[in-house]
């Protein structure tokens, strides 16, 4: 045991506790909503500006505290915190506990070159360990220490033995693999990750709501823009315009936050950098992978690109958030796919057996669908009175839902392979899902009344990134994978985390 | 491998009885309360169209879901994991393997006291809450079933240490 040398964040890093107030604001808004009901209702002009510099000298004031009570001591094996202004929290976390490293170089560090540092642990309340302004070159290393503990390296070399498929060619050097990933190809992950759709709605459905479109906007389009009334084809063109360039800044937004972006595989070490303001690495170890997502959404497949997400053990209370620091290859080729399965020793594509489920698991769904189409032939019968166009309309909603029905069966599949369990899905886009089976936490087997009537049941996997249900297998199949599954994890005594 | 499953406790049906009279009698409060002091509830309609099926839900949860419920639960302890069976219409077996407990806790309601009942629930990792309860254990038996799972696991780890 060493001796615990405190240390105290430098003082540029007082912006980084700021931030963290803001933050904290925007988080919990909701509970200002009384304060901003009282600056709404008085008539008062000073109020709102009290207010808002009483809460500007609090930000500072409790920054400053923050920052001062924030001491950070690391040792050999472990991180120590004492931080708490009024009530003093102290913490220890191992580093053989941490599921993932995070360096976030961001943009108001990098000209001082400090970085932060942000870990994960496995605790259920899901502390997250973060040491702002650190140096480079002490955060790199402890990163290294971090990842690479001794004890678990020695461990993890051992359960290479038993793994045949594992590349082994360059054993020796520091570096195992890097890719880097051009502009064109961020480019192509902006389009296809694009968050246009979603901010869009974000913003569209606030805005009916407070109707400042009818009463504000549109009003003044009116006065001001006459001549968006003489053509349609002017107001098709301006709305078109707009999206375009919506849709080019989330293409920016994606390049930005991704450019340069490097995957290096060292020793076990997966880890990726990139940003072009802000640079972020974030690196786990294989061992802690618990769970590996390949996307696939329709523009993707056009474009023939895949999306990569690497998930470790993630405690409940950030499940919620994980697509902020997760480890992320936005953007492979089919190749690039290949190449990344294997160093992350998924079974080999073509080998797979895909299995479907049994044609069944359609009557329920297809029961619902098919008291849509006498709903639809009903409501569109009371609003145009139309016998034709009721049972037009009718009908086609029901084929078209019937047919997704169809197709989102026929695309799904599950495979046991290599002691992986995969799930691919998907009707537009393709999605697959795949999970260490030893890595299972509880094994299901659920029955509804109506599947007990039919004889099947689901079977349902907990593991440590999220639970998959495999639906509609006959009872005796479900108990046999099961009894199966909980035989192969009780009797398999590497690590799991 | 085959699995012996141990029922609960008799006395969990009681408990599970208990536990619907409960509930039920808040709900006849707060219907009772509406007809009684609401002013103007001339709106509402004759008290039998909601004592009825009020009666009727008793019954059903009273009688026979909780009798369904106590039939089905049981629990079973092999060498290699902890099951549990519960649900009276929707059924659940639940099987968690012994390498991925992280703690167990023996917990007692109010009114599982009155019972003399106590419920055990093991916990594994990332599930948030979903994990293994078994409900209308007798609190010597929870607490024995607690100690031994611990030294199980615990016995575990020093192995996985060893394999270090």
């Amino acid at each position: 045991m060493t001796e615990l040398v405190w240390q105290r964040t430098p003082l540029l890093t007082i912006g980084f506790f700021i931030a963290k107030e803001v933050r904290n604001l925007i988080k919990n808004i909701t509970n200002f909503i009384p304060v901003l009901a009282a600056i709404f209702v008085t008539d008062s002009t000073w109020l709102p500006y009290a207010i808002g510099g009483g809460y500007l000298v609090f930000v500072i004031v409790s920054a400053i505290l923050n920052h001062h009570f924030f001491l950070y001591a690391l040792t050999d094996d472990a991180v120590h915190l004492r931080t708490g202004v009024f009530s003093k929290k102290s913490l220890t976390l191992k580093y053989e506990r941490i599921q993932q490293a995070e360096l976030d170089q961001t943009w108001y560090f990098r000209p001082f070159s400090l970085t932060i540092l942000r870990v994960d642990s496995a605790g259920s309340a899901g502390k997250e360990v973060e040491i702002p302004g650190l140096s480079i070159d002490v955060a790199q290393q402890l990163r290294q220490t971090m990842l690479a503990e001794r004890k678990a390296v020695a461990a993890e070399l051992r359960d290479d033995a038993d793994l045949p498929s594992v590349p082994t060619a360059k054993a020796n050097s520091p570096v195992d693999l890097e890719r880097q990933y051009g502009l064109a190809e961020l480019i192509r992950a902006g389009i296809f990750d694009n968050k246009l759709f979603v901010l869009l709605a974000v913003l569209i459905y606030p805005l009916s709501q407070t109707e400042v479109l009818e009463e504000r906007v549109l009003p003044w389009l009116e006065a001001n823009i006459t001549f968006l009334e003489e053509s349609m084809w002017l107001n098709v063109g301006v709305v078109v315009v707009c999206l375009t360039a919506l849709f080019v800044l989330a293409i920016g937004v994606t390049v930005v936050t991704n450019y340069n972006l490097t995957l290096t595989i060292a020793k076990q070490r997966f880890q990726t950098r990139a940003g072009l303001l802000s640079i972020r690495t974030i690196s786990f170890r294989y061992p802690k992978l618990q769970r590996v997502r390949i996307r696939q959404n329709l523009r993707a497949r056009l474009l023939k690109r895949f999306t990569v997400r690497v998930n470790q053990l993630r405690p409940s209370a950030h499940a919620q958030q994980q697509s902020s620091g997760t480890f992320v290859l936005p953007v492979l080729t089919r190749s690039g796919l290949e190449e990344l399965s294997r160093w992350l020793r998924l079974p080999t594509r073509q080998q797979l057996n895909w299995q479907r489920i049994s044609p069944i698991a359609l009557l329920h769904p297809s029961f619902w669908v098919a008291l849509s189409a006498p709903l639809t032939a009903t409501l569109s019968y009371l609003k145009w009175e139309s016998n034709l166009l009721a049972l037009a309309l009718g009908a086609s909603v029901w084929l078209a839902l019937q047919l997704y029905v169809v197709a989102r069966w026929q695309r799904y599949g599950f495979t046991q392979a290599q002691g992986w369990l995969g799930v691919h899905r998907g009707v537009f886009g393709h999605y697959e899902y795949w999970y260490p089976l030893y890595k299972a936490q509880q094994v299901d087997v659920y029955q509804s009344p109506w599947l007990r009537l039919l004889g099947f049941a689901d079977v349902i996997i907990y593991t440590a990134a999220g639970a998959e249900v495999i639906k509609y297998q006959p009872l005796a199949v479900a108990k046999q994978m099961q009894s199966s599954w909980l035989h192969d994890i009780a009797n398999n005594s590497t690590r799991w985390m | 491998m085959p699995v012996n499953w141990i029922p609960v406790e008799p006395n969990y049906k009681s408990y599970l009885q208990l536990v619907v009279l409960i509930d039920m009698a808040i709900l006849a409060i707060i219907g009772a309360s509406l007809y009684l002091f609401l002013p103007n509830n001339g709106w509402l309609p004759a008290p039998l169209w909601f004592g009825a099926p009020w009666a009727a839900i008793t019954v059903f949860f009273g009688l026979f879901w909780s009798l369904r419920r106590y039939q089905f639960t049981a629990y079973a302890r092999t060498e290699e994991a902890m099951f549990l069976r519960r649900g009276a219409l929707w059924r659940l077996t639940r099987a968690v393997p012994l390498n991925r407990i992280q703690h167990v806790e023996v917990r007692q309601g109010f009114l599982e006291r009155l019972f003399g009942l106590a419920h055990l629930t093991l916990y594994t990792a990332g599930s948030g809450g979903a994990d293994l309860s078994i409900p209308g254990l007798a609190l010597a038996n929870a607490e024995a079933m607690k100690a031994e799972l611990i030294t199980t696991i615990a016995n575990e780890q020093t192995d996985e240490s060893d394999h270090d």
